[in-house]
C-alpha cells in the first residue's frame, strides 16, 4: 500500500474540516474585499521601490493580515487543538502514516491552504490595480510579502503550533494565540521608544529579528516621526534580519515536528 | 503477537504502571482486568504506540509500536470512547478509511452489515446514539481485516443486546478468522463468555495471568457450593475454619473459598459443621472460581500489600 493515498485522505479529511462551509467563502470574501479596500495607490509622493513597498504594506496590512492571523489561529491552535482534545487524533494515529506525515497533512491544510488564498488574492488585486508595481519592481514586492508574513502570520503559527501541542487544547491555544499577537503590536510601539529614549538601536534590532518587517519599513521608508534619529538598516542587512526571522520560524516547526514525532503522548 | 516486558510508566508522580510483562499469543482472546486506576487503559495506550513507556520493551508483531505505520493495519482499536470526526457521515466516513487502508469501498458496507449498522447509513457521526457510535467503532476496526483487535472497555456504551451481539462478533471472528483479541472490560461475566486467559492488573502489575482455571488453581481460590437449608448458621461456622479464604452467604445455601488443596478438609468438616449448626445439607460441589471472585482478590490482596 503506497503512502502517498493515506495522506490524500488525511489532506482532505483536514481540508473538510478548516474550511468547513462557508468559512472558506467567508475569508476568501474578506481577503478580497481588504485587498481592494486598503489598497494605498500613490500616496506620501513615494515612488519607485519605497512606493511599491507602501503599496504592497498597506494591502498586507494589519487588518488583513489580522484576518490571515485568525484563520491560522482558527486552524492550527483550534482544528489541531480539537483533535488532540477530543481524541481523533488518537484515531488518526491508527492509521498507516508516520506522524510526521499526519503533521503535514494538517498544516499543509490549516496553514498552506490558507496562505496560498491569502497570497492568491492579494497578488491578483495588485495585477488589477498597480501592474506597473509588480513588473517594474518584483523583488521589492517579493521582500514585503516575505517580511509581513514572516511576523507575526508565520512566528505566530509556529508558536501557537507549539503551545497547541503542549496544552492540547484547541480553545486555550487561540487565547494565547491571540494574547501573543497583540503583546506583539504593543511590544513593536515600546521599542520605538525605547530606543529614542536611550539613544540606543539595540532594541530596534533585537526587535528586527523577531519582525524584520520593521527592519524593511526602515530600509524603504526612513526613520519616521519623533524617532527619526534612530537607525536606518542597510539592504544587506535587512536580508539578515529577514533571514534571522525564517530562521526562528523554521526552528519552530521543527521543534513542532520533532516534539510531535517523538515525545507527543495522548 | 504481544509482548510486553517489565513496562513502567508514571505520569508525574502517580504511577500508573510499575513493571508490567505480559503475553499475547496469536489466535487467542485474552482478557484484562483490574479495578479503576490499575493501569489497563495506560498499558493499552503504550501497546497502541501512543505513550512512551518509562522503562521496559513493547513488540507487537515483533516491531515498536511508536509511529510504526506498518503494523496499523494489521491492528484494529475499539476505544471505551469513540473518537471520530463527528461531522462526517457514517458511510462516507468509512469509506474514506477503506480508502486510507487500500481496501475497495464495499467493505464500508460490508462492516456496516456485520455491525448491524445499515440503518445509519447516511447519518452524520454526531447524530448517532452511544451504542451506535460503540458499534460504529467496531465497523470502523474492521474495515483493514485486522489480525489483532486491541479493546478498551468496547461494551461499555451498549445495551446488553447489543453487548450480545458483539461478545458473538468477537467470537465468529476469531473462530473464522482467526482473530487475535486483547480486551479490557469491567464487564466480567462477559470476559469469562469470551476469553481464553486473563490478566489481572492492580497497581500496575499483572497481578495474575491465565485461564480460570490455571489462575483459579494457581491462587488457590476454588469454590464449593454448599446447599442447605440453614445457610446462616452454617455460614457462620465455616467462616472459623483456618483454611478457608472467603464465605459468602445466600438464601439457599454458601459459597466458600479455599486454599488450593484443602478441598478435602472441607469435605470433611462440612458434615460436622452442619450438624452443629442444625443444617440439612442438600448438595455440596466444588468448582473454579468465577471471574468476579477472583478480581475481589486482587484487590483485596492489593489493598493488604498497601496497609
Amino acid at each position: 500500500m503506497g503512502k502517498g493515498r493515506p495522506f490524500l485522505e488525511i489532506f482532505t479529511y483536514a481540508l473538510d474540516e478548516d474550511y468547513r462551509f462557508p468559512l472558506l467563502e467567508i475569508f476568501a470574501f474578506l481577503f478580497a474585499l481588504g485587498t481592494f479596500v486598503f489598497a494605498n495607490l500613490g500616496t506620501y509622493g513615494q515612488t519607485g521601490e519605497a512606493l511599491a513597498y507602501n503599496l504592497v504594506s498597506t494591502l498586507c496590512g494589519f487588518p488583513l493580515l489580522f484576518i490571515f492571523v485568525v484563520l491560522i489561529l482558527k486552524n492550527v491552535a483550534y482544528g489541531l487543538g480539537s483533535d488532540l482534545d477530543t481524541g481523533v487524533m488518537q484515531t488518526l494515529f491508527s492509521y498507516p502514516l508516520k506522524r510526521r506525515h499526519i503533521l503535514t497533512a494538517k498544516l499543509l491544510s490549516g496553514l498552506g491552504i490558507a496562505l496560498l488564498l491569502f497570497l492568491g488574492i492579494q497578488i491578483f488585486g495588485l495585477f488589477l490595480l498597480a501592474p506597473n508595481v509588480i513588473l517594474t519592481y518584483p523583488s521589492t514586492v517579493f521582500l514585503t510579502y516575505a517580511a509581513q508574513l514572516c511576523s507575526p502570520a508565520l512566528l505566530l503559527a509556529g508558536l501557537v503550533l507549539l503551545v497547541t501541542l503542549r496544552l492540547k487544547r484547541g480553545g486555550l491555544a487561540v487565547i494565547i494565540g491571540v494574547v501573543l499577537l497583540f503583546a506583539g503590536l504593543v511590544v513593536s510601539g515600546l521599542v520605538t521608544s525605547i530606543a529614542y529614549g536611550t539613544g540606543s538601536d539595540l532594541s530596534l534590532k533585537i526587535w528586527a529579528v523577531i519582525n524584520p518587517n520593521s527592519a524593511l519599513q526602515r530600509y524603504y521608508m526612513g526613520a519616521v516621526g519623533f524617532a527619526s534619529e534612530t537607525w536606518v538598516p542597510s539592504f544587506s542587512e535587512v536580508l539578515l534580519y529577514l533571514g534571522a526571522g525564517y530562521l526562528i520560524v523554521a526552528a519552530l516547526f521543527v521543534v513542532g515536528y520533532v516534539y510531535f514525532e517523538r515525545r507527543l503522548e495522548i | 503477537m504481544i509482548q510486553v516486558d517489565d513496562l513502567a510508566k508514571s505520569y508525574g508522580r502517580v504511577v500508573a504502571v510499575d513493571g508490567l510483562s505480559l503475553r499475547v499469543e496469536e489466535g487467542s482472546i485474552m482478557g484484562l482486568i483490574g479495578p479503576n486506576g490499575a493501569g489497563k487503559t495506560t498499558a493499552i495506550k503504550i501497546i497502541l504506540g501512543l505513550l512512551k513507556p518509562d522503562r521496559g520493551v513493547v513488540r507487537v508483531f515483533d516491531e515498536e509500536p511508536w509511529d510504526n505505520p506498518d503494523i496499523k493495519p494489521k491492528i484494529g482499536v475499539i476505544y471505551e470512547r469513540a473518537y471520530f470526526p463527528s461531522r462526517h457521515k457514517v458511510f462516507d466516513y468509512l469509506k474514506r478509511v477503506c480508502r486510507i487502508f487500500g481496501e475497495p469501498e464495499s467493505r464500508a458496507r460490508e462492516v456496516l452489515a456485520l455491525t448491524r449498522l445499515e440503518d445509519a447509513h447516511d447519518r452524520t457521526i454526531k447524530a448517532l446514539s452511544a451504542g451506535m457510535l460503540q458499534k460504529f467503532a467496531v465497523a470502523h476496526a474492521l474495515i483493514k481485516e485486522p489480525r489483532l483487535i486491541i479493546a478498551d472497555e468496547p461494551t461499555s456504551n451498549l445495551d446488553p443486546e447489543a453487548r450480545r451481539e458483539l461478545l458473538d462478533l468477537i467470537l465468529q471472528l476469531h473462530r473464522d478468522e482467526n482473530v487475535t483479541f486483547l480486551i479490557s472490560s469491567h464487564v466480567l461475566p462477559e470476559l469469562s463468555r469470551v476469553c481464553e486467559s486473563v490478566a489481572i492488573i492492580n497497581k500496575g502489575k499483572v497481578w495474575a495471568v491465565g485461564s480460570l482455571t490455571e489462575l483459579s488453581e494457581k491462587l488457590g481460590t476454588r469454590t464449593t457450593r454448599i446447599s442447605t437449608d440453614n445457610p446462616e448458621a452454617l455460614g457462620e461456622l465455616v467462616r472459623k475454619l483456618e483454611y478457608v479464604n472467603r464465605v459468602e452467604v445466600d438464601s439457599r445455601g454458601v459459597s466458600v473459598g479455599v486454599l488450593a488443596g484443602e478441598d478435602e478438609r472441607l469435605y470433611e468438616d462440612v458434615p460436622r459443621l452442619a450438624k452443629e449448626a442444625e443444617a440439612k445439607i442438600v448438595g455440596i460441589e466444588t468448582g473454579t472460581a468465577s471471574l468476579e471472585e477472583l478480581f475481589r482478590l486482587a484487590v483485596k490482596s492489593t489493598q493488604g500489600e498497601k496497609s
